[in-house]
This record gives C-alpha cells, sequence and structure tokens, in this order.
C-alpha cells in the first residue's frame, strides 16, 4: 500500500522543480519505468554520442537549479502518502516555481563577494561554539553563522561550478532570505533538536526532504546514533567520545609503521591525495592528515574488512558537515588553518565516530569477497529486470554485467556518481534511513501489527514471487 | 565504422595499487594526464581502435583496481582475455616484487595459454627510480612477457606499449581467429620476429 501510494505521489508531483530527476528518488521509491522508458529512447537515438557527459552536464544544471526546490513541499510532506499531500495541486507548484526562478534572478545579480573580507572577520569568531553546544542559544549561533570566516587565504580558485560550496538547501549568506516556508522548517528542526528529548522518529521524518543546514551537523549527529537523543546527555557523549577517539590515536596510530599494519597504512597513504582531487580543501595537509588517521584507526579496529577504497569517499561527507558548522560557505576552497586545534579535533572526532556508525551497518560491503556489494548489484538486477525488462535485455544482449557498472555505486554509496553537495543531500535521506532500519519502529508491537505485517507479506508476495509479469507491459 | 575491424580484442591491465594503471589507460585512449586520478573501485572501461600494420583492432579494455580486495571480482575479466598488461612502478620496488604474485593470478585465473603478456615499468619520469631497467627486461624474459618501460606522464612509450602488445596478438591468430571467422577479412602477415621495427629504442623479449 504505501509503496503504491509514494508512488503515486512521484506521479502526481511529476511537475514539481525537484522532483522528475529519478537520481533524487533513486532510493525510494523506484525508478519511474515511464522515465526509464524515455531515456532508453533517447539513448537509442543517439546511442553513439558520448551520453555520459550530456547526462552529468544535464543533472548538474539541474541540481543547481532546483536545489532549492526540496523545501517547497507542504509543510507536513514528512508522510508522503497523507491524501493531503497528494492533493497538492498545480496552482502550488506553479506558484513554488515561480518563487524559486524569483529566487535565482535575486541570486544572479547579486555581485561576487569581495574577498577581501578578512579585516572584517573578527577575531572572536575564531571560537564560533560548535552548533551541538550552541544548540540551545540559537540567537547567537545564528549570528556566527552569518558571518563566516572564510577566504582568508589564497588558495587557488578552481574556475568551475563549485562542488560544496552551495551544500546548502536553502540560503546561506548573500541568498536572499529564507522564505516563510523555510524559517518554519528550520523552526520545526530547532524545535525537535532542543526538547528535553528528541523524538528521533520524527527528525528522520524531517530529515527526509533534507537538513537545513543550520542544523544538519547535530541532525547528523543524532539520526547516525552518535548522540543521544537526550539534550542534557549530549555534551559529555560528545566530549567523552571526543577525548575516546584521541585515546585511540594515541594508542595504535604510531603503530602505522609497524610491519602488520604497513600495507594497511600505505594504501590509505597512496588514496588520500586522490581522495576529491579536484576540491583544494582536500589538498591541505592539515586535512590530508585527519583522513589517514580517522582511516587508519577505523581500519585496524575492523580488522575483518580492514581499510578498503572507497571508505576514503565516504568520511568526506561528515568531514564537510562539520566543518560547515564552522564556516558558512566556499567550504572547498577554506583553509583549515584560520581554526583552532580544537575545533579541528571536534571535527576530527566527529567524522570519525559518524562514519563508523554508518559502516557499522554495511561492513559486509567490505569483508572478504565483499558479499554486502554482491547481494545489493545482485538486488538491483533483479529490480531492473522487474521494473524495466527493457533494459535488462539490453544488458545482457551486449554482454554487460550489472557488477561492471554498479559494483562502484555501491562501494561508494554513489559518491562518485554525484556532486558532493548533492552526496550530502542524499544523505540526509539515508541517515534517516539508516536510523530506521536500525531501530524499527517495533517495540511496542503486539499480535494485531504481526497479523497486519504478515498480511502485507503476503500481499507482496502474491505480486512479485507469484506474478512476476506485474511490473511488465 | 566497424566493418573494416579486423577483431576486438580483451586487453587486461594489472599491477599493484597506484603503480599507474588508469593513467596508462587515459593517456592512451584520451592523450589525457591527471597526476591525482581517483583510485579504480573495481574495474573500469575504455574502448579505442587502433591500427597495427594496416590492421584494425577494436581494443576493448578492462582496468581493474589494484587492491586486494578488489581482486575476487577480476577472474571473470581474465577469461577470455587475448592480452594482459601487468604494469610495476620503477620507483616503487614494492610494485616490482609482488610481480610473482600477479603472475600467479594470471596462470590461475586465464583459460588460455597462448595469452600474450606484456610488463610494463611506469613512470620513468621521475628521478627516483628503485628498478633499474635490466631488472626488468630480465623478469619479461624470465616469464616470456613482451617488456617496455615507459610513462604515461610525458606519453614516453604508451602508445608503442599497446601497439607491441596488439602487434603480437595479431601474429598469433590461434588467439583472436576462431572468434571472427564470419568477418572474412584477410590479414596481411608480415615476416614475423621483427619485434621493436615500430618502437626504436625499446626492446621486446619473447
Amino acid at each position: 500500500m504505501a509503496a503504491e501510494n509514494s508512488k503515486q505521489f512521484w506521479k502526481r508531483s511529476a511537475k514539481l522543480p525537484g522532483s522528475i530527476q529519478p537520481v533524487y528518488g533513486a532510493q525510494h521509491p523506484p525508478l519511474d519505468p515511464r522515465l526509464t522508458k524515455n531515456f532508453i529512447k533517447e539513448r537509442s537515438k543517439v546511442s553513439t554520442v558520448p551520453l555520459k557527459n550530456k547526462k552529468a552536464s544535464s543533472f548538474h544544471e539541474f541540481a543547481r537549479n532546483t536545489s532549492d526546490a526540496w523545501d517547497i513541499g507542504d509543510d507536513e510532506e514528512e508522510d508522503f502518502s497523507s491524501p493531503a499531500f497528494q492533493t497538492l495541486n498545480s496552482k502550488v507548484a506553479l506558484a513554488t516555481a515561480a518563487q524559486v526562478l524569483e529566487n535565482h534572478s535575486k541570486l544572479r545579480v547579486k555581485p561576487e563577494r569581495s574577498q577581501s573580507t578578512t579585516s572584517d572577520v573578527p577575531a572572536s569568531y575564531k571560537v564560533i561554539k560548535s552548533s551541538s553546544d550552541a544548540q540551545l542559544s540559537r540567537n547567537s549561533s545564528d549570528s556566527c553563522l552569518r558571518n563566516p570566516l572564510h577566504k582568508q587565504q589564497s588558495l587557488p580558485l578552481r574556475p568551475v561550478i563549485p562542488l560544496v560550496a552551495r551544500i546548502s538547501d536553502q540560503n546561506a549568506s548573500g541568498a536572499p532570505p529564507m522564505t516563510v516556508r523555510e524559517k518554519t522548517r528550520l523552526e520545526k528542526f530547532r524545535q525537535l533538536l532542543s526538547s528535553h528529548n528528541t523524538d528521533l522518529d520524527e527528525l528522520r521524518k524531517c530529515s527526509w526532504p533534507g537538513v537545513p543546514r543550520e542544523v544538519r551537523p547535530v541532525t547528523w549527529r543524532l539520526l547516525s546514533g552518535y548522540l543521544p537523543a537526550n539534550t542534557e546527555r549530549r555534551k559529555l557523549t560528545l566530549q567523552r567520545k571526543r577525548e575516546e577517539y584521541f585515546g585511540f590515536i594515541e594508542q595504535y596510530y604510531d603503530s602505522r609503521n609497524e610491519e602488520h599494519h604497513q600495507d594497511t597504512y600505505r594504501q590509505i597513504h597512496i588514496d588520500i591525495p586522490r581522495t576529491n582531487p579536484l576540491i583544494p580543501l582536500f589538498q591541505q595537509p592539515l586535512v590530508q592528515e585527519i583522513f589517514e588517521r580517522i582511516l587508519f584507526i577505523w581500519a585496524i579496529r575492523h580488522p575483518a574488512s580492514g581499510y578498503v577504497q572507497g571508505i576514503n569517499d565516504l568520511v568526506t561527507p561528515f568531514f564537510v558537515v562539520f566543518l560547515s558548522e564552522y564556516v558558512e560557505e566556499d567550504v572547498e576552497n577554506f583553509d583549515v588553518t584560520n581554526l583552532s586545534q580544537d575545533m579541528l579535533r571536534s571535527i576530527e572526532a566527529d567524522s570519525f565516530w559518524c562514519m563508523s556508525k554508518l559502516l557499522d551497518g554495511i561492513q559486509d560491503n567490505y569483508t572478504f569477497a565483499q558479499p554486502g556489494i554482491q547481494k545489493k548489484v545482485k538486488a538491483l538486477e533483479e529490480l531492473v529486470s522487474r521494473i524495466d525488462e527493457q533494459v535488462h535485455n539490453h544488458f545482457r544482449r551486449y554482454e554487460v554485467e550489472y557488477l561492471q557498472f554498479a559494483f562502484r555505486w555501491m562501494n561508494n554509496l554513489l559518491m562518485r556518481e554525484l556532486p558532493l553537495r548533492c552526496t550530502i543531500r542524499l544523505w540526509d535521506t539515508y541517515q534517516g534511513l539508516l536510523m530506521l532500519l536500525q531501530n524499527l519502529p517495533t517495540i511496542h508491537w503486539g499480535n494485531e501489527e504481526i497479523g497486519l505485517l504478515l498480511a502485507e507479506a503476503y500481499r507482496l508476495k502474491y505480486m512479485f514471487a507469484d506474478a512476476p509479469n506485474h511490473y511488465r507491459r | 565504422m566497424d566493418e573494416d575491424v579486423l577483431t576486438t580484442l580483451r586487453i587486461l591491465i594489472i599491477g599493484e595499487s597506484g603503480v599507474g594503471k588508469s593513467s596508462l589507460l587515459l593517456r592512451f585512449t584520451d592523450d589525457t594526464f591527471d597526476p591525482e586520478l581517483a583510485a579504480t573501485i573495481g574495474v573500469d572501461f575504455k574502448v579505442k581502435t587502433i591500427s597495427v600494420d594496416g590492421n584494425k583492432a577494436k581494443l576493448a579494455i578492462w582496468d581493474t583496481a589494484g587492491q586486494e580486495r578488489f581482486r575476487t571480482l577480476t577472474p571473470s575479466y581474465y577469461r577470455g582475455a587475448q592480452g594482459v598488461i601487468l604494469v610495476y612502478d620503477v620507483t616503487r620496488r614494492d610494485t616490482f616484487v609482488k610481480l610473482d604474485n600477479w603472475l600467479n593470478e594470471l596462470e590461475t585465473y586465464c583459460t588460455r595459454n597462448d595469452i600474450v603478456n606484456m610488463l610494463v615499468g611506469n613512470k620513468i619520469d621521475k628521478e627516483n627510480r628503485e628498478v633499474d631497467r635490466n631488472e626488468g627486461l630480465k623478469f619479461a624474459g624470465k616469464h616470456s612477457m613482451l617488456f617496455i618501460e615507459e610513462s604515461a606522464k610525458t606519453c614516453d612509450g604508451v602508445q608503442c606499449a599497446f601497439e607491441e602488445l596488439v602487434e603480437k596478438i595479431i601474429q598469433t591468430p590461434g588467439l583472436w581467429k576462431s572468434e571472427n571467422q564470419n568477418k572474412g577479412v584477410k590479414l596481411t602477415h608480415r615476416e614475423e620476429g621483427q619485434g621493436g621495427r615500430a618502437c626504436g629504442g625499446y626492446c621486446s623479449v619473447l
């Protein structure tokens, strides 16, 4: 039922900016067969054209133009299947589209920010409290965020579209003021985050359509299971966990040159300079050292998998998000020597723990023979064969195996396939999913719920296993 | 068009992590070089048509990840390959020392015994060389491989490496003919045993 409804939703809202691109909905619901059909048609017309580039640029363009459309939905939009949401009429869609366009035209007119803001930044901004601590004193954290320390350095600027600078779904400074809706959404997050015991289930629902950047770091810490829901315990937990991490460093990091860890360290050392090679932030020695420590410690604490290429990519979103607590914009060109030792240590430890939490759920992706990935690729194949036989047969005819292209998708959680800022947005939703899957809301279940579940299971079994043609035309 | 292509050859590139497998491939197919190319995950794939001795061959080249963990993926790529390029980094002795492991891998997974193997020493533009050219030559000779040193960065020797490999494969009709019997294209055979013809300065060892 739920699946059907949400499918309806995506169909209905095809006119909504932000909903027509299959990439955004990649996790849920499954690909709309109609979209892929069109895609195939186009593809066969221009089969020899380097499709990859064309796709990439149009997606890029699309993402740029609609990244602020995520908050358009109704404020109660968490429940996609609710009838209210489905009746979202075209008037609303048009109005929002107009709003988006207007915002963007304003953005374009806005002159480039000057690079000489260094002297305007009071020294006190160097000690912005991490928002996890500052969460309760909203106003102060607000003003801090509006006055970022940025571009205090002369790292070479990349002439291409920034990958990370616009990680925000909504306004960074320099963007037009928040819409009422954005404000309400942010307010809702703040309420949830500051209540004595944060309702994680509610937070997860709110995060599905994207987390406002102001509250993203705290939200991620909570949804990954790193921080406790109880506000009072958070500060202590943070402190304890950060100390624990640096305890590991003290205890283990010197062993990187010992014989039994040499291969691990060497592999990490080779991979770090080529992690996000196009983004200047990651070319800084301090940042590279942080990555090396995080990865090495994780690797030796998880000997069943150890360090596997691709895990290095997975640290990046966490690092950028936790760094963004101290830097308002242009994260990718930010010189981290502008941050205090303490700030850097917090970012490092938090990135480590959140990455660990993420990997806890998918460790079999990286153990011998990578069974997790094999299973997921198999599932993908199964899914495609069900929902788009044409594509599936096309692959078969040309002897294309799913592993040949989808392996990396799974191994790097699509990070190589999307610009970093899109990955971050995507992970707003992942974190929620992860949270759901690791903490299924089944504690209070009784016979009635089990009965319902079994009925649903039976229906699905009937639909898929007994009638494999269900999705075919 | 594909019509005048004599045959399609499957080439596999293997070797330790960071020796420059992807760089070698990118230099050959796209004539570009990036000093910090992201690590290959699983396998990458490129196609390029080249002409050797007036014969056009379409190369389907599989570029594998060097890290051990991904090695469970590769057996299927060895199957049906006509040529294998085994790369090491002349500035890192460890990548040379591990060549034996890669040969084991080759022997285990290759389905045919007349497959053409080529040993390639990469990064000769760098100054901190740790593996002497003669060592490479000797190793290649001992294991009946073609041998070449090159630099993906400066382009030195790259084209040559692929040409020699393809030439050798074409000279071994058993490797590719059976699959292309219906093509009706006659191979213009040159006198064999003229190694080094195209690649002055480099020598190939059989």
